[in-house]
């Protein structure tokens, strides 16, 4: 299991977010800074799990 | 009527003047010590930690705003709101610090053994402060109390983020052990320093109990704008406390402001200052036993609502903590900067926690 898992918005039509180890929920907001270390985890080469 | 005409007011024993009169206009400015809002650091005496009040863990938060980071420990330390009850800094009105205990360093002082205390200023709120901070006459100030079980000199430094990443450096004078003793700091502007107006990081205070010599730098380049290099978060440090079992470093009354002086602290009422941390993080507690969060049905799906008590810096990161619990299902959970919104397909659900304390959070922390 990846660290960051995509969950989709509520129509299901698109990825609204990631989980962090299945307790964070963190927005795709380029100012939140878990996203910013969220980038910097797929920059180095990582890979997200897809939403359910 | 009788006028009296002067250039300037200054004390018998100043070296500057307390108020300066224009020689045309009719206006005057002064240096005083009790404007308010001039602080611009949140939580400066350490009054708030939604948090919690202790912490093991490297880069958490006991005082909100506070961030603790450290590495390399043979022991972890710990960080700890904690009770000012005499010296120097209760006199000024003190009633609570930062508290960091160091470990057992067995092992003695690593190249990159470090503990780290991490304070962050919004872009807009420094870039908008006053300071002129791109001229080498203008100033901001830098004050705070430490308390030492060692008596030693510390370390910090300040870092930019825009442009030009810039750092400065400076040291504390040596600290007579068991003293609360104020560390006041001037720095200037510099033509290089760019603060952009956005939500992001304006400037970060980094203060050091202890930093290994892969982060440090010559003396020679203290208290004076130089690159951002790595080996500029410090000036050389002594190794005394951190190979010192149980050693206590401990913080409060910070405070940076613009001009050259360091006035008295503002102090400010817990719930202001607990207003101005919840823009960057807001914590829910609960009583033992008990649930909140009772989602309603919307058709077949269970929706839940929740409006921020203030308007978050950035879209938040929301977690349950410690041993809270979702009953009933697991919604998915979606922000903007003002509410934030719960949802389940066809289940209802609610958040139980087993304990009276923080059982669910939004972080936008710089």
């Amino acid at each position: 299991m990846a660290d960051y898992k995509f969950f989709k918005n509520i129509p299901g039509t698109a990825n609204a977010g990631v989980i962090y180890k299945t307790k964070k929920w963190i927005p795709l907001d380029p100012d939140n800074t878990d996203y910013q270390d969220y980038l910097e985890w797929v920059d180095a080469g990582n890979t997200t799990e897809a939403a359910d | 009527m009788s006028e009296i005409k002067v250039n300037s007011i200054k004390g018998t024993g100043a070296s500057s003047a307390a108020i300066t009169v224009h020689t045309s206009d009719g206006t005057a400015t002064g240096k005083f010590t009790n404007i308010p809002g001039r602080n611009l650091v949140i939580n400066g005496a350490m009054q708030v930690a939604q948090y919690g009040t202790s912490s093991t863990t490297s880069s958490s938060y006991t005082c909100d705003r506070f961030h603790l980071t450290y590495s390399g420990q043979d022991e972890a330390p710990t960080f700890s709101q904690a009770d000012v009850t005499s010296g120097g800094a209760y006199d000024a009105g003190f009633r609570k610090c930062l508290k960091v205990v160091n470990g057992n360093q067995t092992s003695g002082a690593g190249a990159s053994d470090i503990i780290q205390i991490r304070y962050r200023i919004e872009q807009q709120d420094l870039a908008q402060s006053g300071w002129n901070y791109t001229s080498a006459s203008s100033y901001i100030t830098l004050s705070f109390w430490i308390k030492s079980s060692v008596g030693q000199a510390f370390t910090g430094s300040f870092f930019t983020n825009d442009g030009t990443a810039k750092a400065y450096k400076f040291s504390t004078p040596y600290l007579s052990a068991n003293t609360w003793t104020k560390v006041t700091k001037t720095i200037p502007g510099h033509a290089d320093l760019t603060i952009n107006t956005g939500n992001g990081i304006g400037i970060t205070l980094f203060l050091f109990p202890f930093i290994g010599t892969t982060w440090t730098s010559s003396d020679s380049t203290t208290e004076t704008w130089v690159s951002n290099a790595g080996t500029n978060h410090a000036n050389t440090n002594t190794t005394t406390w951190w190979t010192t079992n149980d050693a206590t470093y401990e913080l409060t009354g910070v405070q940076i402001e613009v001009g050259d002086v360091a006035t008295d602290f503002e102090h400010r009422s817990y719930g202001d200052e607990l207003a101005r941390c919840q823009r960057y993080y807001e914590a829910l507690y609960m009583n033992a036993g008990t649930a909140m969060w009772i989602s309603w049905a919307s058709g077949s799906s269970q929706k839940m609502e929740y409006s921020f008590k203030v308007t978050k810096r950035a879209v938040p990161t929301s977690q349950l903590e410690g041993n809270a619990s979702w009953s009933g299902a697991t919604p998915l959970s979606f922000h903007s900067t003002n509410i934030a919104g719960f949802h389940h397909a066809n289940t209802a659900y609610s958040l139980s926690d087993s304990n009276g304390d923080l059982c669910y959070s939004f972080s936008a922390e710089l």
